[in-house]
């Protein structure tokens, strides 16, 4: 009784700990960070200015009136705000462009017929209720500078960026209440074609909805099928109880090792703590009811399961992922955890016993392991490396019906040339820097803001026309305005100065809703939006700035780097069984299926052309981890029946547990699950039926 | 006779303001016609200009007819703005994408069909006995409006609305309302 109520108490500490410091994060999106620190800094700050932040975007342009106005109350009832596309640039800063304008068009808004046309439009607004304060833009800027660089930069009134109407925008409440955001998709998804919505708000919603979904059926289903499996195993229940209390603490030590770490817990890693019950099934029952006679044995096995588990979650620390540091700070700490839980029931562990499972097997002799190894190694060799490649498509889920909205937004930054937007470095100006990429149809130049550039001469030209129309506008804004009963003090000509690019591209970034240029690492960088990304974009030294190109390429980067990973994990492991086994055939034994496996997948990718995404290394390492037990048990104790019994329980616990994950919804869990299991199988297959012969001399 | 007297005193007594009671009051109109005095004063205003106006409201349509001193007429539908004035028409293409504007159309609309919800996204509502208080909420875009009054009469109809911004105050008597449900 005490030792339970001490473990409650235990329990009830951990809990409250976790409650008290969790923090989800449902977009795995948000995970992601650029190693260089340079490209990292260039998306931040690209990020930052964008537009796109907190805020959903709505193109109901399609809708009559009514409709459009019963939208925008569903949108108001949730908490959505509506903000203007574009922030108020600030006036004066607006005018700093003033010498962009060609002369032309300054001779034109000083022209009479648009003097009295602006006059008119802004004592027409000036008599709405509070419009007065559209005086003021008259007396800073009679002429309408400021509308006409707007118009011309950045096609305000003229359909804006990417053509077309811009669409509405609303700000996002916060906190985000998912009920609320799944109500307003609803009404958005009920009115497409019509309508086209996109937002951050709907990935986090969908893949909240996804991962709760994937949680209690994952969890249902495991759940069950690991009971039964016990029950009929054990014909107790005493090692369910241990199992299941157990993994709960497994499940708290895990989220609060990640809280130390990290601030917020990604909400996919919780989905994945589903899968602590698959490793502690394999330790709690390797560890229960050892035989007295085959105890040494028996814990060399246990030890070299649970070491080459450890091993294979420690490697994943090294990555940068931090998605997949989480993942591997949750495994370690549970597994820790579960045995540490375990201790104070030493000796009901110990008095445990299974069912057998008489199984066919094959002795095989001693060489086998290393052809098999050779020939799987020779194997890979031929089969060559396969393509690595993660697109963020399949780190997140999203319905249909946001994809086809995705696709549709998508449209409509490419047709503007900011679908693909990338930083060049430009150790000179701006425009040599952009030049040969012109050159080679990757940039559309016209779509450039650069292609708007005036030179020198041509701003001479444009401030001289402005100094020379601008008393003349003023007195006749003046004469108009003091008739209607209006008295103004209208502004003086700006002071005008010529810019250079860099300078033009500054103040284009602070006024309007995109930066074209920017500084990091002492390097200078102008922004472009690319017809199409090429290759060998890393090479040339270009930052995608685009989220699409941006993740791809990250993810793709960080699945290269987890390869990596789980061939030094891999190396580890065989450095530890190499101490832990002292016997070369042994240990050819354990990795002999695991290698199979490896061949069969790179095969596989090379023969389908499917390239191995980051979520296949995670399960190759999940799969070490969790394979290589099956094998250094079944080898360590001599294919004993009881262990072989124990392994194709813990086997069939691994299958069902990620084999159920092959339900999720969510593509990482499904991708994961699948991965887990056409890689575990073999290797259980393999322990099961395949036994070693003894060493000469009676060895064992 | 207290009873039926009090029974009576309840029966006849205003209803009182609130945003259910102005919601109920407003729900189902198909439009709205009302004729408007406008009085503005501030500093761009040589003396105070007072002008006649006609308010017409449709969903997704405001007109707002100054009848005199100077014929115009501003229509606001969706997010498009036109100017009729001296029979020439002008959509506000660039302006009406001004921030400051859209905001300022985004507010009218509102106003005019007393969308509590879209009022409440841009304002703080403080609700007296016979009149609501808008102010406008930190950060948003409506910078050029300080406070709006809007005092309304026992069968809870608008009679008036003061708005003040840095720069004017504007006063709307409402003369005559005719709502079509």
């Amino acid at each position: 009784v005490k030792r339970n109520l001490l473990v409650a108490a235990a329990i009830a500490a951990l809990a409250l700990a976790v409650e008290r410091s969790f923090r989800l994060e449902d977009d795995p999106i948000r995970s992601l960070v650029m190693a260089d620190p340079v490209a990292a800094a260039l998306f931040d700050r690209y990020q930052e200015r964008s537009p796109f932040r907190g805020r959903i975007f709505v193109e109901m342009e399609g809708l009559p009136p009514a409709e459009q106005a019963r939208l925008s109350e569903t949108l108001a009832r949730a908490g959505y705000r509506e903000v203007p596309f574009l922030a108020t640039p600030d006036p004066a800063r607006l005018l700093d462009l003033a010498s962009q304008l060609p002369a032309g068009t300054v001779e034109r808004l000083a022209g009479e017929e648009a003097l009295r046309g602006r006059a008119t439009e802004i004592l027409a607004v000036a008599a709405l209720p509070g419009g007065g304060e559209a005086l003021r833009q008259l007396e800073v800027d009679p002429l309408g500078v400021g509308p006409a660089l707007l118009g011309r930069f950045l096609g305000v009134g003229k359909g804006g960026e990417g053509g077309g109407a811009p669409p509405r925008v609303f700000e996002s409440p916060r906190p985000l209440v998912y009920a609320e955001v799944e109500k307003v998709e609803e009404a958005l998804a009920a009115l497409s074609p019509r309508v086209h919505y996109i937002g951050a708000d709907f990935f986090a919603v969908e893949n909240y909805r996804a991962v709760r979904r994937d949680v209690l059926l994952c969890s249902t289903l495991t759940l069950l099928l690991t009971l039964g499996l016990f029950l009929w195993f054990t014909r107790r229940w005493v090692l369910l109880w241990l199992l299941g209390v157990g993994s709960l603490v497994s499940y708290l030590a895990g989220v609060l090792a990640i809280r130390v770490f990290y601030a917020e817990i990604f909400a996919v890693v919780l989905v994945y703590t589903s899968t602590f019950v698959s490793f502690n099934t394999e330790s709690l029952v390797h560890l229960s009811g050892i035989e007295e006679g085959r105890r040494a044995r028996t814990l060399v096995g246990v030890w070299s399961a649970i070491g080459t588990t450890l091993l294979g979650m420690a490697v994943m620390l090294l990555g940068r992922s931090v998605l997949v540091r989480q993942m591997s700070i949750a495994s370690i700490a549970g597994l820790l955890a579960f045995l540490v839980f375990l201790v104070p029931y030493r000796r009901t562990v110990d008095g445990i016993r299974f069912r057998t499972v008489p199984l066919p097997g094959w002795t095989a002799p001693r060489w086998l392991p290393a052809v098999l190894c050779g020939a799987s190694a020779a194997g890979l060799i031929l089969v060559g490396p396969p393509r690595v490649e993660t697109r963020i498509d399949a780190f997140r889920y999203q319905s249909a019906a946001l994809g086809r909205e995705v696709d549709h937004f998508s449209r409509r930054l490419d047709a503007a040339s900011l679908g693909d937007v990338v930083a060049v470095p430009a150790p000179g100006s701006p425009s040599e820097a952009l030049r040969p990429l012109a050159a080679e149809g990757l940039l559309a130049w016209d779509d450039h803001p650069l292609a708007r550039f005036q030179d020198p001469p041509a701003q001479e030209e444009a401030l001289a026309a402005l100094r020379a129309r601008w008393d003349g506008a003023r007195s006749l804004l003046a004469r108009i305005t003091e008739s209607e009963g209006i008295r103004l003090e209208l502004a003086g000509a700006p002071p005008g100065r010529i810019l250079g690019e860099w300078d033009y591209l500054e103040i284009l970034g602070e006024v309007g809703p995109l930066r074209w240029s920017d500084e990091a690492g002492g390097r200078r960088f102008v922004h472009a939006g690319l017809r199409r990304v090429p290759p060998d974009l890393a090479a040339r030294g270009l930052v995608p700035l685009g989220p699409r190109t941006h993740y791809d390429l990250l993810l793709t980067d960080l699945s290269r780097q987890l390869g990596w990973l789980f061939l030094a994990g891999f190396a580890a492991m065989v450095v530890y069984l190499a101490w832990i086994q002292r016997d070369a055939a042994r240990i050819l034994y354990v990795f002999a299926p695991v290698l199979a496996v490896a061949l069969g997948f790179a095969a596989w990718s090379r023969f389908t052309g499917t390239p191995l995404t980051i979520v296949h290394f995670m399960g190759f390492s999940l799969v070490i981890a969790i394979a290589v037990d099956y094998t250094a048990v079944a080898v360590s104790t001599d294919h004993g029946e009881v262990e072989l019994s124990k392994i194709l329980l813990t086997g069939l616990s691994a299958v069902a547990t990620f084999g159920v994950l092959m339900l999720a919804r969510h593509p990482i869990l499904r991708s994961l699950g699948a991965t887990v299991v056409a890689g575990a199988l073999p290797s259980l297959a393999f322990a099961l039926l395949v036994r070693l012969r003894h060493a000469p001399g009676g060895a064992r | 006779v207290i009873a039926a007297a009090a029974i009576g005193a309840m029966l006849l007594a205003a209803p009182a303001l609130t945003p259910e009671a102005l919601q109920a009051r407003h729900a189902g109109a198909r439009s709205l016609t009302a004729d408007v005095v406008q009085t503005k004063e501030g500093r761009y205003w040589a003396r105070p200009l007072t002008s006649h106006v006609r308010l017409r409201w449709t969903p997704g349509r405001v007109e707002w007819e100054t009848l005199d001193p100077v014929p115009s007429t501003v229509v606001i539908e969706g997010d498009r703005v036109q100017v009729v004035s001296g029979g020439g028409s002008r959509d506000l293409g660039a302006q009406a994408r001004d921030p400051r504007f859209a905001a300022l159309v985004r507010f009218l609309r509102a106003l005019a069909a007393f969308d509590l919800t879209a009022l409440e996204g841009d304002f703080v509502l403080a609700w007296g006995p016979r009149e609501v208080v808008a102010t406008p909420r930190p950060g948003s875009s409506l910078s050029m409006v300080r406070k709006v009054r809007l005092v309304f009469g026992d069968d809870l109809e608008v009679r008036r609305i003061e708005l003040e911004s840095p720069s004017e105050t504007t006063r709307l008597e409402f003369q005559r309302v005719e709502r079509v449900r």
